[in-house]
């Protein structure tokens, strides 16, 4: 304790309330935790929709694709911070404030979503196409092949595309820490950098890694456990 | 006159990509009757897999018509076309399993939409594990089975809703040879013990002389030409027809392993006397039974010198071919000549000079 204390002095005075660190941890789960099911849920539907409108899909639809395809496309294409500027105004509209950590979760979602997307849609289209086929020879009909086939066989590539976005998001909800977001990000911008507490920085950063590397880790474990 | 189970009535497809028309399918008729096994050869491309998905409606042709079980597989909607699909089985080159689900799961799969109880699908799988050989694998995944031992995964679970058809793309292409036997002899069982009709493509004649009745032959989108496998073997039309039958009775190769033999690698068609010459005898059916060699000697003096000879069983009537050198007076043998035409030989005189290495 009195290690910590000589080496990082300011890390246990911004340690307790509600933007110290134990305030800032609980903000960045809450701000990964929420932005990662919406865009989680958004970005299948939407992977899946590219996966089966594509010319090869289960039913091609070149109309649907392309939109989607575009829009898709663009989102990913506007930076982070920038998509926090725009969706300013209509974040207000919905959560009726741009700061905090619920009002972060618009431009998070807006970013993951489309990214994650493009993520299902690469993973899913590696299924065997023989395999879709044999399914469909057997009588399935293509809602069964989505669920039966495609997300049980492309489980494991799923599960290491999710973890990809994830660990994005940590990384993006960071930077929305620096523009009132709140969070680890928001820690080591506000105190560490502007106040040149480079413990806390440090530590901020530590507390990063530890979420990066669990996650990864998770989602090596169930990679490993689905794969046969 | 019973009902065929198959048949496609001048069917047509044509692929589009990129600026460019594949026909790949020109103007087909097909039938296949109930029980057969009806085998199609045919070289890659020559789009024996588009036509054999024609039969399940995996590919919609652009033209004509799918007749199967007597229904008219174009006027059904995508539930009842779904429901016949059940009715036909299918495997694949490439097993295409589930490698995400236990063998017993994947044949399980096939009967998930069935009114079966828990209990009862249970012993259905387990029924059809042990008609392919496979129930003590039932709790492995696909990656840890051999070749053969997919494919009898692949076609347990093309039969799991009682088909009357089963259709076979390849399905022994990514075998080893004694593999390949093993399966086609389960195709052959099954065929038997269920009646079921099977439609085997391949480009191996070797698999088709195994198992099948009747054979077409394809070539860029048409079927040019079909008929029983006797027929076909016996008396072939088309160049590639009789280029498929020689790679199973490697007579080609033979002829040269032949002539390339010290004693006769000296010959030159100038060596042979007038007195002899150097004919390929192929006989069938009943011909066989004759003694025919004895005879040409008997009857016309005729001496025969079996340079090689091979007898192959074709749904169970005797093919033989023979390399012989003939010896005898010009004008018996002349008689020789066409009395083994008359017994149904067939006589092709080989011309040293034109053969082989020299
Ligand atoms: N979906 C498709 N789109 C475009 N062209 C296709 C498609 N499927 C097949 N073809 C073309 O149609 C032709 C016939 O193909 P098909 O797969 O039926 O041949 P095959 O006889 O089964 O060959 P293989 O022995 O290699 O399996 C080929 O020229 C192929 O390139
Ligand atoms: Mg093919």
């Amino acid at each position: 304790m009195d290690l910590i204390a000589k080496y990082f002095p300011n890390v246990i005075v911004n340690w307790q309330g509600d933007y110290g660190f134990v305030g800032a941890i609980k903000q960045t789960l809450y701000m990964t935790f929420f932005s990662a099911i919406i865009a989680g849920i958004l970005g299948l539907g939407i992977g899946i929709l590219l996966l089966i409108t594509d010319k090869n899909g289960l039913t091609p639809h070149p109309i649907i694709y392309s939109v989607l395809d575009k829009i898709v496309n663009i989102l990913r294409s506007i930076p982070f911070i920038i998509m926090l500027a725009l969706l300013a105004s209509f974040t207000r509209l919905i959560v009726h404030t741009t700061i905090g950590p619920t009002a972060a979760l618009i431009p998070l979602i807006a970013s993951a979503m489309p990214f994650y997307a493009r993520q299902v849609q690469n993973a899913l289209v590696q299924v065997d196409p023989g395999v879709i086929e044999a399914a469909q020879s057997m009588g399935e009909s293509n809602l069964s092949i989505i669920f039966n086939v495609y997300l049980v066989e492309g489980l494991p590539e799923l599960v290491r595309a999710s973890v990809m976005t994830i660990i994005s998001l940590i990384g993006l909800t960071a930077m929305a820490g620096a523009v009132g977001a709140g969070g680890l990000g928001s820690l080591a911008v506000n105190i560490g950098f502007q106040r040149f507490e480079n413990d806390v920085t440090i530590v901020a950063t530590i507390f990063i890694l530890i979420l990066v590397f669990l996650i990864q880790f998770i989602g090596d474990v169930l990679v490993k456990h689905l794969t046969h | 006159m019973t009902i065929p189970l198959v048949e496609l009535k001048n069917v047509d497809v044509k692929f589009k990509s990129n600026h460019k028309v594949i026909h790949a399918i020109d103007h087909v008729n097909l039938t296949v009757n109930r029980q057969d096994i009806f085998g199609i050869i045919g070289y890659s491309g020559a789009g024996k897999s588009t036509l054999v998905r024609l039969i399940n409606l995996l590919q919609k042709p652009d033209q004509g018509e799918v007749i199967v079980n007597e229904q008219n597989l174009l006027e059904l909607n995508s539930k009842q076309l779904r429901k016949s699909r059940k009715k036909i089985g299918m495997i694949f080159q490439h097993f295409n399993l589930m490698n995400a689900r236990t063998i017993f799961n994947n044949v399980a799969f096939a009967l998930k939409g069935t009114k079966l109880s828990k209990e009862q699908k249970k012993q259905r799988v387990y029924e059809l594990l042990n008609l392919v050989g496979l129930s003590d694998k039932a709790q492995a995944y696909p990656s840890q089975l051999s070749g053969g031992q997919k494919q009898r995964v692949g076609i347990a679970r093309a039969l799991a809703n009682k088909p009357n058809l089963l259709i076979s793309d390849e399905a022994t292409s990514a075998l080893d040879p004694k593999t390949t036997e093993s399966i086609l002899n389960l195709l052959k069982d099954l065929n038997k013990k269920l009646g079921l009709t099977i439609i085997l493509i391949t480009h191996q004649m070797e698999a088709i002389k195994q198992i099948c009745r009747h054979v077409a032959v394809m070539e860029q989108g048409k079927i040019i030409e079909t008929g029983s496998i006797y027929q076909i073997f016996t008396n072939p039309r088309q160049q590639l027809t009789k280029d498929f039958i020689n790679t199973t009775t490697h007579l080609k190769e033979s002829i040269n392993v032949i002539l390339r033999q010290e004693q006769i690698s000296y010959l030159t068609q100038e060596d042979l006397t007038q007195e002899e010459k150097m004919f390929h005898l192929f006989y069938f059916g009943e011909t066989t039974d004759l003694p025919l060699i004895s005879t040409l000697y008997q009857k016309f003096e005729v001496s025969a010198n079996i340079l090689y000879g091979n007898i192959e069983m074709l749904q169970g009537k005797p093919i033989g071919n023979l390399i012989v050198i003939l010896s005898g007076k010009p004008n018996m043998l002349e008689q020789a000549l066409s009395f083994l035409k008359e017994a149904q030989v067939k006589v092709e005189e080989i011309d040293l000079n034109l053969i082989g290495g020299k």
